[in-house]
């Protein structure tokens, strides 16, 4: 349903000498199935982040290009792949002044019907029913702006939804609901993309994809891809890696 | 009695749709168009005749006045002084606002001069909306000045809201705060093309245990400028805030001073201040949810200014 033909993403690197190219998505080659539960992984600064937003249209893509459904929408805007039916939920939710969690629900379903509102956040679980008229501003503590956020990308109802470490601030006990939902309720009729950590998702996906430094360098089953995620966890030394040469490399 | 016009201008600032429930007083092209008075609530022209003094007995509860003023005789510059004398423990919704129709080249203006004492432990609820129209190029400036004095354990809302059309505005502010009391400012101001508007504030945190909060929310389109003044001053043992965000689109301009004045050892001051466009992030998520860019804009400028 999705596919990603040799994409990449270049930035001009300012670390480096001036004009200098940096990949931070180097080459990316995926094909996505229709209803099926994938889980991004990979280090921090791996490109994973850039990956989902070269997907959704908030970065442009450097090269390559993108099928949605037989389509090519490498050249879409956001607007028009979100009414295509992909939806992502960001891993830095936006926070607003005197925009309300029930006037982003009305945004995503494009009306105001309260009791579906109230139907939709009961459903979803995790966010309480008096978080409909809070504010969606910079006093929310971390955890509750990622439930919103989440919750916002589920009342779009996409084809594709992306979920950006939705894990991230939430309280331990909410982790398996979530998982639950985004796994049992709503795939398959939902293809899901969540980039995460944690063994929660890692353990119930369809399929694990592990990023590094912008390539995709596995994506299989979990069995096969805990050796490699033990080794590239503890690894941090990114930006001064020499790579193969590199001798004081743990791997 | 009300024209077309007149319903319109009326509705825009006062929200309604015909005379209103309760205490009322319409101000029609610098005269008196119609009052009506209520058990609890008089008005009565003042002594000299510019203005009017309305009074809430002490412990009324849940009435409101409404006293809009409407302006639509090219060249007349309307100059009026109200006072408000709310009672000790009433609780009341002062509706006031201006809406201003110009049809000429003409410029029209109004100046609302209106003072506020506030009775002990007496709760006011003032909404103050300006809003100009018309087809006529006839500048339209507003110079509302609101003063407010806060017995002890008081409480003051000010809703204080600038919609558009108002080429120059010039805003003054002042209150002084009792033992106790409270007092909360919202201001919003949308300016667009070649307006102007400005806002000066002063605060006194006068009484121990007073608290104030000012908000402020500006939105500059095309090539206005908005300037925001903000002065707090604490001469007791208080807490003191002050918000204020500015937006600004296309070549808008704004200048915001927020002040603080400590002059006593146990006074809390803080402030915070913003200007910038739209956040970007703001403008994606909404995107994100099928939004157009456009739609996106407005729909952030509208609940910033909610
Ligand atoms: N627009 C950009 N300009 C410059 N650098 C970027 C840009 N977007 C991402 N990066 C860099 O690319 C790398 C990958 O970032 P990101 O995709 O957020 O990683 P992840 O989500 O895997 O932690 C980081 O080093 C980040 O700083
Ligand atoms: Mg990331």
């Amino acid at each position: 349903m999705l596919e990603l033909k040799k994409l990449y993403f270049t930035i001009q690197d300012d670390d480096v000498d001036i004009g200098a190219k940096r990949n931070i998505i180097d080459g990316i080659d995926f094909t996505f199935e229709k209803g099926k539960f994938y889980v991004i992984t990979g280090p921090n600064g791996s490109g994973k982040t850039t990956l989902a937003k070269l997907i959704m249209g908030i970065n442009p893509i450097s090269s390559g290009s993108i099928i949605f459904e037989g389509k090519d929408i490498s050249s879409l805007s956001i607007t028009e792949r979100a009414k295509l039916g992909i939806a992502y939920s960001f891993q830095q939710p936006a926070r607003f002044k005197g925009i309300t969690f029930r006037d982003l629900l009305a945004i995503a379903t494009g009306n105001n019907d309260e009791k579906k509102f109230l139907e939709m956040v009961t459903r979803v679980g995790i966010c309480p029913l008096s978080f409909l008229d809070k504010e969606v501003d910079a006093r929310l503590s971390g955890g509750e702006i990622k439930k919103i956020e989440l919750a916002t990308t589920i009342a779009a109802n996409p084809k594709l939804a992306i979920y950006d470490e939705p894990d991230t601030g939430i309280d331990l006990w909410t982790i398996g609901p979530m998982v639950s939902l985004l796994k049992k309720e709503l795939t398959p009729k939902t293809t899901t993309i969540v980039v995460s950590h944690n063994r929660a998702f890692l353990d119930v996906a369809d399929v694990i994809i592990i990023i590094d430094k912008g390539r995709i360098v596995y994506s299989g089953d979990l069995k096969s891809a805990l050796p490699l995620l033990t080794d590239l966890s503890i690894c941090t030394y990114h930006n001064n890696c020499e790579r193969d040469k590199d001798v004081g490399c743990l791997r | 009695m009300l024209d077309a016009l007149d319903k319109k201008l009326l509705k825009t600032v006062a929200d309604l749709e015909g005379l209103p429930k309760g205490a009322y007083n319409i101000r029609k092209n610098g005269k008196l168009l119609d009052r009506q008075i209520s058990a609890n609530i008089d008005i009565e022209t003042n002594a000299d005749g510019t203005g009017i003094i309305v009074t809430i007995k002490p412990g009324t509860k849940n009435e409101s006045v409404h006293i809009p003023v409407i302006l639509s005789q090219a060249g007349l510059f309307d100059v009026v002084y109200n006072s408000f004398i709310i009672g000790e423990g009433a609780e009341v919704t002062i509706v006031a606002g201006c809406g201003i129709h110009c049809g000429t080249s003409e410029s029209e203006g109004h100046a609302g001069i209106h003072d506020f004492q506030v009775g002990k432990k007496a709760k006011v609820n003032y909404v103050e909306k300006h809003f100009a129209m018309g087809e006529g190029s006839g500048r339209r400036t507003l110079n509302p000045t609101t003063k407010v004095f806060l017995d002890e354990g008081a409480t003051a809302e000010m809703e204080l809201t600038q919609i558009s059309g108002v080429d120059e505005a010039d805003r003054l502010n002042e209150a002084t705060l009792g033992p106790g009391s409270l007092l909360l400012i919202t201001e919003r101001v949308l300016t667009e093309g070649e307006q102007r508007a400005e806002s000066t504030n002063n605060i006194i945190l006068q009484g121990s245990g007073s608290r104030a909060n000012m908000i402020s929310r500006s939105v500059m389109k095309g090539n206005s400028k908005q300037i925001f003044h903000a002065n707090m001053e604490a001469r007791a043992k208080c807490f003191g805030h002050i918000e204020c965000d500015a937006i600004i689109m296309d070549n808008g301009t704004n200048e915001t001073m927020p002040a603080l004045k400590a002059l006593h050892p146990d006074a809390e001051l803080t402030h915070e201040a913003s200007i910038g466009k739209i956040a970007n992030d703001q403008l994606t998520k909404l995107m994100s949810l099928g939004l157009t860019y456009d739609q996106a804009v407005n729909r952030i400028i509208q609940g910033f200014l909610k």
